[in-house]
């Protein structure tokens, strides 16, 4: 029984393993096909498949789907996802090219010793180190019926943790922080009164920094505007403590970030989201000759 | 509850099927010869200016799409840089084009060779001036902002998907005093943009660009079908305004729209 499980998995395993390597053969024999033809040939092959796989995609949402697994499905949602997958192995091989191209750049800075080749000596050492540090690290955690794949070596990482956690992070995070200074010089441009446009903007740019904080909520009861507004002056509007209420900082703050800044993000929002239909479109019916396919 | 399918929300559905109708009708339309208007957009034609202003310093213009993951996004960047590239090829201005996204960078590559020969100056195409610096967002901007400060560039353009790495790649432009021209679909950052950039295009004027500076027909007829959904998303705001001031949200004839239970809810009136 044992030995027939083990055999319908060895089975299933060069199964896959051959699926795999006909699917790589027929995506090499693709490209050669694309290469031989004449570029009409190539054009009309690429509309095609560009097509073909839109299609697949807009049916998959707009065919009535029904539960299965506790997700709605219809018979396309398997295979999209499948290309999804296929999609992602695609990124994952121009990730490898996009390593090449910087690993090429700088060992031509390095060999050629053009101007500050040190910086592209230090980030090919840097890749290559972290490169095997975290590659070990990996296979170190992936287990294979209890036993992991590599045995990991305790200095490696010793060493591994201090490049990542104790640099990388804390150099993203100082990276991060940056941006505090550069908000402060932006603003300081931004804000500086040259026109009306520029007035009614640091206006309405201090309301709302100085309300967002307790320090507006201070200085509007310091100065004895009311801090709740009681629930029945809610129902009239022009009553003197709601008028009041109305003019604290908080009150301002909100109501500006509410009433005036969210209904622009929205438009703008419907706009992005109708041009990217658009453009998607023309996309899919190959009406968009910008790249030139 | 994000939309997965259709039935989820058969009005979205039926929506976005018009919507399609109206830009494909108004392609159709431009394509018979009909004259379509554009209104001047004037961070576009500041680009020229900055080639030229990077030309006459003899300095190289960067080219950045953010973050952009490979997708719709990524192909409007690319055809922006593609036009950007071919009128700098023209000048002999040598560029820089940086990318988080490897995928984006294979395409990219082409995108770029090709502008050049379209220029007339493939000889002028350097393979290394399209760089993928990391995926890290952090350790893309400041490999970013490093090249800015090292080659001093005269022209910073910036179109794409941004996040907080906004900010630094727009101040160290400012700071070594190139032209700025961003666009982005990403709301939260035009403010950064706005602050910190000479030119900022903002939201759908992004998807705008190709066609204001092709003059495409069939991308002007886009850009009209997408001002038919607007107005159409405008009625229907107003409609619902009005429906809800005069007889309350929970008026049946709001229920309409985005009423959910699949397509039975739609032709049969069931579901919730």
């Amino acid at each position: 029984m044992q030995l027939a499980l083990d055999m319908s998995r060895d089975g299933a395993t060069w199964m896959m393993a051959a699926i795999v390597v006909l699917a790589f053969l027929g995506m090499f024999g693709l490209v050669f096909l694309l290469q031989m033809l004449s570029t009409q040939g190539r054009r009309a092959i690429v509309v095609a498949v560009t097509f073909i796989a839109g299609l697949i995609f807009a049916l998959e949402f707009f065919l009535p789907a029904q539960p299965v697994d506790g997700q709605d499905k219809n018979f396309l949602s398997d295979p999209t996802l499948q290309i999804q997958n296929f999609l992602q192995v695609v990124a994952g091989m121009a990730l490898g090219l996009g390593t090449y191209g910087l690993l090429r750049l700088h060992l031509r800075n390095v060999v050629q010793k053009r101007a500050q080749w040190g910086y592209s000596a230090s980030l090919l050492i840097s890749l290559v180190v972290m490169g095997f540090l975290s590659i070990w690290h990996s296979l170190g955690e992936k287990n294979v019926e209890g036993q992991p794949l590599v045995a990991t070596n305790e200095t490696a990482e010793y060493i591994f943790s201090v490049l990542f956690n104790n640099m990388i992070v804390q150099m993203d995070a100082a990276m991060f922080s940056l941006i505090a200074f550069y908000i402060f010089s932006a603003a300081y441009r931004a804000f500086r009164i040259r026109s009306i446009e520029a007035t009614i903007l640091m206006a309405t740019a201090m309301i709302v920094m100085i309300g967002i904080v307790p320090l507006g909520k201070a200085i509007s009861e310091g100065i004895g505007l009311p801090a709740e507004l009681p629930p029945e002056y809610a129902k009239e509007p022009f009553s003197l403590t709601a008028i009041l209420y109305s003019l604290k900082l908080p009150t301002m703050a909100d109501w500006i970030l509410k009433t005036l800044n969210a209904p622009a993000t929205r438009a703008i929002e419907f706009g992005v989201a109708v041009g990217g239909l658009a453009t998607a479109i023309r996309l899919w019916l190959s009406m968009d000759r910008g790249l030139g396919v | 509850m994000s939309i997965q399918h259709a039935q989820d929300n058969w009005f979205v559905a039926i929506l976005i099927a018009i919507i399609s109708l109206f830009i494909l009708f108004n392609i159709f339309r431009a394509r018979k010869g009909r004259a379509l208007y554009i209104r001047r957009i004037a961070g576009l034609d500041a680009i020229d200016d900055a080639i030229g202003r990077a030309t006459e310093m003899g300095r190289p213009i960067l080219l950045i799409p953010g973050m952009t993951a490979f997708g719709v996004i990524a192909m409007q960047s690319l055809n922006i840089f593609k036009y950007i590239t071919r009128e700098s090829a023209r000048f002999a201005t040598p560029m820089r084009f940086l990318t988080a996204n490897p995928t984006v960078y294979t395409v990219a590559q082409e995108t770029i060779q090709e502008a050049y020969q379209e220029a007339g100056r493939p000889e002028l195409y350097e393979p290394d001036s399209i760089r993928f610096l990391s995926d890290r967002q952090f350790a893309f901007a400041s490999g970013a902002a490093g090249l800015m400060q090292r080659e001093k560039v005269a022209a910073n353009f910036m179109f794409g998907e941004f996040f907080a790495e906004s900010l630094i790649f727009a101040e160290t432009g400012n700071m070594v005093g190139a032209i700025q021209i961003a666009g982005t679909v990403s709301t939260t950052q035009v403010p950064f943009f706005v602050a910190a950039c000479d030119y900022t295009i903002i939201g759908e004027e992004f998807y705008a660009t190709s066609a204001y500076l092709s003059r495409e027909p069939v991308l002007l007829g886009s850009l009209v079908g997408q001002d038919w959904a607007k107005i159409l998303f405008a009625s229907l705001i107003l409609f619902g305004s009005l429906v809800a001031t005069f007889w309350g949200t929970d008026t049946p004839l709001l229920g309409v729209f985005g009423k959910a239970g699949g397509w039975d809810a739609f032709f049969k009136g069931e579901g919730q």
